[in-house]
């Protein structure tokens, strides 16, 4: 056998085998998406989305958890956006290549791969155990710690695709620095900065761990940020580890609404940041024009 | 017409009525090219952007197979065998038929590792086998003295033209019969150009090689024989010299006088 | 007017300076607090509290060696599966996959990565534990699951990082390896690996660092068994499945400061495996890309 029908026979071997793993790899994931789908979709019913938590064998809903879950998710964007800007701003716009802006993008890096459930104790440390009791504050507080390096990120990074012609162009009419960042830097990374929200936003929506010993969990419809808080994701774990099979079904329900809420999230943001890059591809083709 | 001068020279490839066809192109890129590569001898493809000569170039290792869609149509024959049949052994076509491209592509490995490489896929495992042959095909590159102390750095560690003869030294390791060189010399530095233009001189007793440029000082300084193209069709093919001091056709004249390119 | 403008100015500037600090202040105070509350633990239990293997809250006595071991063990499995498959998708969408299939499978690939883990977590409950049981005997749960969620759960993650990195090798560079002869597999295994490594490596090594501090997929699956099991086979825990079942059940102080040390040792483990990916591996990249640019 000479070395390149050797060659030939062991690259139709591998790609063979590459395109098996692929195969292998992709339906278990289709696998977990079919699940998702079937077990959710049986457990949807509008008594889901109007009733609140009730004991097993009586018709709960998950209104409760919808709400609390958004209230939590806003709540953490609210707090953890602006920051997340701010912080960002800084390094690009402020710190730009210095040890400091570096350590800083570097800190934020390692905080965004940090594991979640160890925030959890962070924050139940300092806000839960000192004030005796769970609270939708603690939760905002764990999911917005875990936000602002992702939107630190985001936002340095769009900020860095802005040229330095605009900025200059706005010096050179006299603008400060702070005007030229709020009225041309901000206004040219808009679309950018909206969609790592977005992403921002869904990440951290997903998360239980973080939420297991901030917020907790209630079965009633709370929306007093000084109480235990229901989501979607905590009570996903305590109905699916249930016994009970209508708390199961209704466990599954909420993975679904929870699922397509993280997914429509990435879904809208590609679309945007599509949108995007093609008018400004049409943009700059009318310039060169 | 196209006027194609009969050569009297033994040929390497042949090229009958051959065109071509990019993936999901309603129209033909080559038209009935039709020319005789000799033997032992540099061939220049000459043309402005667009003319088809990369195109033609590529045809002849078959490298545009790499990408679903490419037709080919006509015949290119190498020793009277037509190697655009559909059971032509690549891999073996393009042992025998070596490519450099316009940017120097050393791979990320050792100088040594890029030298070897050709002859490792071919299954040569000798480590004096592969020493031996390294450094003859390096003297041949003309690099050897310039690396021989540093064989086992990171090829990346090479200038840009150090590079592009690292490429030369790397395709006739495996010692080709044909050498395609696509605008070898156009990213680099005119002294490396001039040591390349040299090397190219130099090799044409061991192998056939077929250059395509868009510099005709270039095609004048080393070819012995020159095709004019022109949208994506032969226009005229003879001896260099007669080329480039009195073409048959017009256009030749004209693009060789810098009417248009 | 000028000190009105720089007034303002003064006041952004340093704005943004404090929403910087805050990160290098909550990460600090994050080790901080871990510290304090881990202390007692580790005034207690000394360097043993790794070694120890007994988990008995009744009697005041913790040993983490359990949930550590576990957490190594539930990763390296979930590597061990992971690595490949992830690699063999990457290389079926950058270079087999028709031009048709690449964009859907990629994209679905990276929607997939977006899945919370608990939606990951709960199909490993009630789909692949029974599965298991059905196949290995035992109840289904353990390491073993627990590994094998931990892969499905990575996969579209270095699927993804290890498509885009070799799917930056260029062109012409490709294209000279198979003008020398080169077959398909020789190219993807002598160039494109080779120029896509730093991005691979690094991209398996954050995977790593997220396997080892997941939570929710596994918590599902462990078995929660506070026991170095004799196989993968039986339950078991690892340190975030320990937190997330035990911290808010606490009823001594030991207990609570036993967990923080866990959550601790977590800590430095994540820090240490992140640090070392994103310094060692994903910053070389930058190098690399700027030839044939």
């Amino acid at each position: 056998m000479t070395a390149s029908t050797k060659r030939k026979i062991i690259n139709k071997f591998i790609l063979s085998l590459s395109t098996l793993f692929a195969i292998i790899g992709v339906a278990f994931l289709f696998w977990i998406l079919f699940i998702l789908l079937k077990n959710g979709l049986s457990a949807l019913s509008l008594n889901m989305f109007i009733e609140d938590g009730a004991p097993p064998g009586s018709d709960g809903g998950l209104r409760h958890a919808m709400v609390g879950q958004l209230i939590l998710a806003i709540g953490a964007t609210l707090v953890g956006v602006p920051i997340g800007i701010l912080a960002g701003t800084f390094v690009r716009e402020y710190g730009k290549k210095s040890p400091f802006a570096d350590l800083i993008r570097d800190l934020s890096d390692i905080m965004m791969s940090a594991p979640s459930i160890v925030i959890g104790t962070f924050v139940y440390a300092l806000l839960v155990a000192p004030t005796g009791g769970f609270s939708g504050y603690a939760g905002i507080t764990a999911l917005a710690i875990m936000m602002v390096p992702i939107i630190l990120r985001t936002t340095d990074d769009m900020l860095g695709l802005v040229p330095n012609s605009l900025r200059e162009a706005a010096i050179a009419l006299g603008a400060p620095k702070y005007k030229m960042i709020k009225d041309v830097v901000y206004r040219g990374a808009k679309v950018g900065i909206l969609t790592g929200i977005l992403l921002g936003i869904a990440r951290v929506a997903g998360e239980t761990a973080p939420l297991l010993f901030t917020s907790f969990n209630s079965n009633f419809f709370e929306t007093d940020l000084a109480e235990p808080i229901a989501s979607l994701t905590v009570t996903m774990f305590n109905y699916a580890t249930s016994p009970y099979e209508d708390w199961q079904s209704l466990g599954w329900g909420a993975a679904l609404v929870l699922a397509g809420f993280v997914l429509g999230l990435n879904i809208l943001g590609r679309i945007w940041l599509s949108l995007n890059h093609i008018t400004r591809k049409k943009i700059l083709k009318k310039r060169k024009r | 017409m196209a006027t194609v001068d009969k050569i009297n020279e033994e040929i390497d490839l042949e090229v009958k009525n051959f065109s071509f066809r990019y993936a999901g192109s309603e129209t033909n890129s080559l038209k009935n090219v039709s020319l005789p590569i000799a033997k032992n001898k540099v061939t220049a493809l000459i043309g402005p952007s667009g003319c088809g000569k990369t195109t033609l170039l590529r045809s002849l290792n078959r490298i545009h197979d790499l990408y679903h869609g490419n037709k080919y149509f006509g015949e290119i024959k190498f020793e009277g065998h037509n190697i655009l049949e559909e059971d032509e052994d690549l891999i073996h076509l393009r042992i025998r038929i070596g490519m450099i491209f316009q940017k120097p592509t050393a791979f990320p490995m050792s100088i040594y590792d890029n030298v070897a490489y050709g002859l490792r896929l071919q299954g040569v495992k000798d480590h004096k086998t592969l020493d031996i042959k390294v450094a003859e095909a390096l003297k041949g590159g003309a690099l050897f003295d310039e690396v021989k102390n540093r064989l086992h750095d990171d090829a990346d560690s090479l200038s840009g033209g150090q590079q592009q003869r690292l490429c030369i030294a790397r395709a006739i390791a495996v010692e080709p019969e044909i050498l395609l060189f696509d605008e070898p010399t156009s990213a680099l530095d005119p002294i490396s150009t001039i040591a390349i233009e040299s090397l190219i001189k130099s090799l044409k007793d061991k192998v056939t090689i077929v250059i395509v440029t868009h510099n005709m000082q270039q095609a004048q300084r080393i070819s012995d024989y020159t095709a004019f193209m022109y949208l994506g069709e032969l226009i005229e093919f003879g001896k260099t010299s007669k080329i480039f001091s009195n073409p048959d056709e017009d256009l030749t004249k004209q693009y060789i006088g810098g009417k248009f390119g | 007017m000028h000190n009105r403008y720089s007034l303002k100015e003064m006041f952004f500037e340093h704005l943004t300076r404090f929403s910087a600090i805050l990160v290098l202040f909550f990460l600090s105070a994050i080790f901080i607090v871990l510290i304090i509350k881990a202390y007692p633990a580790i005034h207690h239990f000394g360097f043993s509290f790794i070694t120890e293997q007994k988990w008995a809250p009744n009697f005041e006595l913790f040993g983490g060696l359990p949930a550590i071991y576990g957490s190594f063990i539930s990763t390296l499995i979930a590597m061990l599966f992971a690595i490949p498959v992830a690699i063999g998708i990457a290389i079926f969408l950058s270079e087999i996959a028709p031009k048709s299939l690449k964009s859907p499978i990629g994209v679905s690939i990276e929607l997939l990565a977006a899945i919370p883990s608990v939606v990951y977590g709960m199909w490993g409950l009630f789909y692949l534990a029974p599965f298991m049981r059905d196949v290995f005997g035992g109840n289904g749960l353990g390491l073993f699951t627990a590994g094998l969620i931990l892969a499905i759960m990575i996969l579209p993650f270095i699927s993804a990082i290890t498509r885009d990195a070799l799917n930056t090798t260029p062109k012409i560079l490709k294209e000279s390896a198979y003008a020398l002869g080169a077959t398909q597999w020789d190219v993807i295994k002598d160039i494109m690996i080779p120029y896509a490594k730093a991005g691979i490596v690094g991209s398996v090594i954050l995977a790593l660092g997220r396997a080892f501090g997941e939570t929710m997929a596994v918590t599902f699956v462990m078995g929660n068994a506070h026991q170095i099991p004799s196989s993968i086979f039986e339950p078991a825990t690892s340190i975030p499945s320990t937190l997330a079942n035990e911290f808010s059940e606490v009823d001594s102080e030991l207990y609570l400061s036993s967990l923080y040390l866990l959550a601790l040792i977590l800590f430095i483990i994540s820090f240490i495996i992140i640090a070392f990916a994103k310094f060692y591996f994903l910053k070389n990249r930058v190098k690399r890309k700027k030839r044939l640019v």
